[in-house]
């Protein structure tokens, strides 16, 4: 015979309520273990896409004219490809670029509307054999000016500090976030295992009269579920606010110029917050299944 | 109804609660289980609910070899048997009514049916005027009778008393026994354990005798020794 709902919404109500202190606590620490698990995603896309151009050891872009002449481009590849201080380079055409262009104004259609490929310049994205800045530096300004040149643009140390200031505050985030998970587990487990011990006489008449093992356990594994996702949506508010408040406040071109693309789109919101939901439930399977089964089955 | 063959129970540190016991009893029997504090009356019904589980021996409960039933068979095989506990177990924050309604909602019984049979339950029990009282409110009698119409109510057809007057006086007693003889007699088997001399003797029903382990009697219309 199946669980009737209001029967296992009321007792899971009531177990809450029984353990209001513990739930509290439990819901607070599954928040904030989820606020800082997503926030570890959130940034991490921010400075993905802040530094998107300089992955992979790039240390300086040269932009070409979408208006230079084969015999131009010709002699910047020839440059490039015979340099004995350039280890590597990756040409992006027009197609390309203008794919990028895209995935980087994803959010705003408008924009991506009155472009086309054809104005989009093609470019050279160089790593060198030295990364030291001043080499770099020194390389990148070689072919400045040159013919069918539009721009060259070089990573600067502050870009290599944000990147690696920003790898140290992830893991942070990420290690934090880890072990409140860990806690918050251990957290819905005590509550679950102290609402088994707090209803044990009504377990046992349970037993007796005849009551299937699910029956007796879905409303322990709803009290985990629903801490779980209340945490999820404390964490939801939170992740707004570091994307609304402190992400957007760092792209703000007004207040750091540097951090120009710094920024979360609404579809890495939206994976991070589904993410933040996932693993809550999935926490708070784990800990209610591990309640149930070694405290209520025997 | 019930059959036991050559059923041992040991615990843990090698102590034998049931030694190779046999017994077959009918439907609608009423049959005392006496013998000393540890004489393994408690585990011999205990066992009988699938509390427990022989170490040799099969156990058939109307027809079923108990033994063989699956962990998720089992609350179906408690559903036609009803419990009576000494110490009545009811719980503190339920009204009577609820008490008894709670047997029938937590194995699924729509509302109606619950709404139906928890009355008629408790004006059998003799409790009709205490439907909203908390346990609390009750006299140890009183209590005792909502434990029946607890176990009862699901019209199982076993019903398996451990110790039911053990807590009570003696003139409360016989009031008990007269409810349960009531129920023994719409055909319901019951299996009860007491120390009761009184009551065993006066109702001369069979007696199973155990000590240490060992059923050492087994008498129609029997006395308590």
């Amino acid at each position: 015979m199946a669980i009737s709902p209001l029967y296992a919404l009321r007792e899971t109500g009531q177990n809450l309520w029984r353990n209001l202190l513990l739930s509290l606590a439990t819901i607070i620490t599954i928040g904030v273990s989820l606020w800082l698990f997503g926030g570890f995603f959130l940034f991490n896309y921010a400075v993905d896409n802040a530094t998107a151009r300089w992955e992979g050891g790039i240390e300086f872009v040269v932009w070409m004219d979408p208006e230079a002449s084969p015999e131009q481009d010709g002699a910047i590849l020839e440059a490039i490809s015979t340099s004995p201080d350039i280890r590597d380079y990756t040409y992006v055409d027009q197609d390309q670029a203008y794919e990028e262009f895209k995935e980087i104004f994803a959010d705003t259609p408008e924009l991506v509307e009155v472009v086309s490929p054809d104005v989009m310049p093609p470019s050279y994205r160089v790593v060198p054999v030295d990364p030291d800045a001043d080499v770099v530096e020194e390389l990148a300004s070689q072919f400045e000016g040159r013919p069918g040149v539009k721009t060259v643009v070089s990573a600067n140390d502050t870009i290599r500090a944000i990147q690696k200031q920003a790898d140290e505050i992830s893991i942070v985030f990420f290690i934090g976030s880890i072990i409140l998970l860990a806690a918050a587990t251990l957290l819905i487990l005590t509550n679950i295992v102290s609402a088994i011990r707090n209803r044990g006489r009504e377990i046992e008449i349970m037993k007796v009269v005849g009551a299937t093992n699910w029956f007796i356990r879905i409303p322990f594994m709803l009290e985990g579920i629903v801490q779980a996702v209340i945490g999820a949506v404390l964490a939801w508010g939170g992740l707004y606010v570091i994307d609304r408040k402190v992400i957007s406040g760092l792209s703000d071109p007004d207040s750091l110029e540097l951090m120009a693309g710094f920024e979360v789109s609404d579809s890495e919101f939206l994976s991070t917050s589904i993410l933040v939901l996932g693993i809550a439930i999935a926490v708070s399977v784990i800990g209610s299944s591990v309640a149930v089964t070694r405290y209520l089955d025997n | 109804m019930i059959k036991l063959e050559n059923v041992t129970k040991v615990y843990k540190g090698d102590n034998v609660a049931l030694r190779d016991a046999t017994v077959d009893i009918g439907k609608g029997e009423f049959v005392f289980l006496v013998g000393a504090s540890g004489s393994g009356k408690s585990t011999f019904i205990r066992l009988l609910n699938r509390e427990e589980v022989p170490e040799h021996g099969t156990i058939y409960v109307a027809g079923k070899d108990i033994g063989a039933l699956g962990s998720w068979k089992v609350p179906y095989l408690r559903r036609n048997i009803g419990y009576i506990f000494q110490d009545f177990k009811l719980l503190e924050t339920k009204s009577v009514s609820e008490n008894v309604a709670f047997a029938l909602e937590v194995i699924g019984k729509p509302r109606h049916v619950v709404r139906k049979q928890v009355p008629a339950i408790l004006e059998l029990v003799g409790l009709s005027e205490k439907i909203n009282s908390l346990p609390s409110e009750l006299s140890g009698g009183e209590q005792q009778r909502v434990s029946i119409a607890r176990a009862f109510v699901n019209r199982p057809l076993i019903l398996l008393a451990d110790e039911p007057t053990g807590n009570l006086d003696p003139q409360t007693s016989v009031g008990i026994m007269r409810l349960l003889d009531r129920i023994n007699r719409t055909g319901t088997t019951v299996v009860m354990a007491t120390h009761d001399r009184g009551i065993v003797d006066t109702m001369r029903r069979r007696v199973i005798e155990l000590d240490r382990g060992v059923i050492v009697r087994d008498q129609a219309r029997g006395v308590y020794e």
